[in-house]
């Protein structure tokens, strides 16, 4: 549990999750509804609000548990509508992309949003954001963004055709 | 006889004529993360002409689009599901679906668990089984894109249902069938009869374990996307003389099921369950079975 607090305060974001409904299974965390929780049968494969997974040290958060984040107090940029694509498509995001900061610094986490308040992944700050004036300059490393749900079928599917 | 034309004359003594037919793609709006009229507008404004399927709450056609319905930020962000129209019909035929225990017997890729997550509005619970592991993935990425959270999946033949120990208030049946040739243009060269008649065989097989975990009074949805009478008409033939279930009249898009299959008379309460030819859909059964009070009986 740990690993996921910490991943959340990344975003200088708190979030209160009940740990009884939180199920570990393998590597990866779902936090179940109750009413779930009671019903469900043991060895699920997945199961109610999917949260992450650790691989070795590092924890990779879903787009459910970003959302989630999104919704509290917590470190966010807004983009324009033509950014919030390209950030979809796996680019960084320019500063002149963004409509509505914070004071992020350089190496901060935060969440990308687009102009209607939709969680479209998250990154990390390349520049202290307001201290910089180049509109041309690269403010956020993508880490991670919904193109991604695109991006796993492709990899998934190339994976069966080589095992084929 | 070549196969085409096997099946072909089977079509015409069913009473539908053979047409290659062009489908209409379709999505559906997935209610709990937006509503109809923000993501039509959305998408309109993207240069997407929908239309309104007029036997669906939540579906639409899509008339014009320059790009894949399935690579817009609408899509990504789980507004809609791309779901084929008549495939869109089974979930919806359960008697208010929320609060309650629905089990999703054959699951993968998912647009009918979304879309019973949907009109649950994400309460009571679902159990989604998938037998094929790969397409565990396909299931797993569509619920966490549409945001499902009363849902569990299971990489779980649904014949083996009731090592689960559980009992549902609702069952949904989309059963593994030999598909049709509308949706797979190369059908008539690999499907033989022989290949009905298993499948037909493994639905029933499936159908027995399913209204074994059924609570009484409960409904079961038995679906396929076969044209094929030995899958449908006759398989619910088959449960309503050897299974404790009855038919449950449905209004729906589709005509009225076969009560006379190749000179062979059926139960009449068949005509209640619903066959769709090809039209602007693909080809499509669908029966919404009740189940009467548990004998017990192993049938297969």
């Amino acid at each position: 549990m740990k690993i996921l607090y910490d991943f959340v305060a990344q975003f200088n974001a708190k979030l209160q999750l009940d740990e009884i409904q939180i199920v570990k299974n393998r590597n990866r965390f779902y936090l179940l509804p109750k009413h779930l929780k009671q019903h469900a049968p043991k060895g699920f494969f997945y199961a109610g609000t999917y949260l992450g997974a650790v691989k070795g040290r590092s924890f990779f958060p879903s787009f459910l548990l970003l959302q989630m984040i999104a919704q509290q107090k917590a470190n966010k940029l807004i983009v324009d509508k033509k950014t919030s694509w390209l950030f979809i498509c796996g680019r960084d995001i320019f500063k002149k992309g963004i409509i509505k900061d914070s004071n992020l610094k350089k190496d901060d986490y935060t969440l990308i949003l687009n102009d209607r308040n939709e969680c479209l992944g998250f990154g990390k700050m390349l520049i202290n954001l307001r201290a910089e004036i180049d509109l041309n300059k690269i403010a956020v490393k993508n880490i991670l963004d919904i193109g991604d749900f695109l991006r796993r079928e492709k990899k998934k599917q190339k994976n069966s055709i080589i095992k084929n | 006889m070549s196969s085409k034309q096997f099946f072909i004359k089977r079509y015409k003594k069913l009473g539908w004529e053979y047409k290659q037919v062009q489908l209409t793609q379709a999505i559906r709006v997935n209610t709990i993360n937006s509503n109809l009229d923000t993501v039509v507008s959305r998408l309109t404004s993207l240069g997407i002409e929908l239309e309104k399927i007029s036997f669906l709450n939540d579906g639409f056609w899509v008339k014009k689009s320059k790009f894949s319905l399935g690579a817009t930020a609408e899509y990504l962000l789980g507004l809609y599901s791309i779901q084929e129209a008549a495939a869109q019909i089974p979930a919806t035929l359960f008697t208010n679906q929320k609060g309650k225990t629905i089990l999703d017997a054959c699951a993968s890729p998912g647009g009918k668990t979304v879309q019973l997550a949907n009109l649950m509005n994400n309460t009571g619970v679902i159990i989604a089984l998938e037998i094929k592991e790969r397409k565990m993935f396909a299931l797993t990425n569509h619920l966490e894109r549409c945001r499902v959270t009363n849902t569990a999946a299971y990489n779980m033949d649904a014949k083996e249902v009731t090592k689960l120990d559980m009992k549902f208030d609702c069952v949904l049946l989309d059963m593994p069938c030999s598909g049709n040739p509308i949706t797979d243009k190369n059908w008539f060269n690999k499907r033989t009869i022989d290949d009905v008649h298993i499948n037909a065989r493994r639905q029933r097989q499936i159908l027995n374990q399913a209204v074994k975990v059924t609570n009484n009074g409960g409904e079961i949805v038995y679906a396929t996307c076969s044209m094929e009478p030995e899958e449908n008409e006759q398989n619910i033939d088959w449960a309503l003389g050897r299974l404790p279930v009855k038919v449950e009249p449905i209004k729906c898009y589709g005509e009225k099921g076969l009560t006379n299959v190749f000179d062979k008379q059926l139960n009449t309460s068949i005509k209640d369950c619903k066959r769709v030819w090809p039209d602007q859909t693909q080809g499509f059964f669908v029966c919404k079975l009740k189940k009467q009070e548990d004998k017990n009986e192993d049938i297969i």
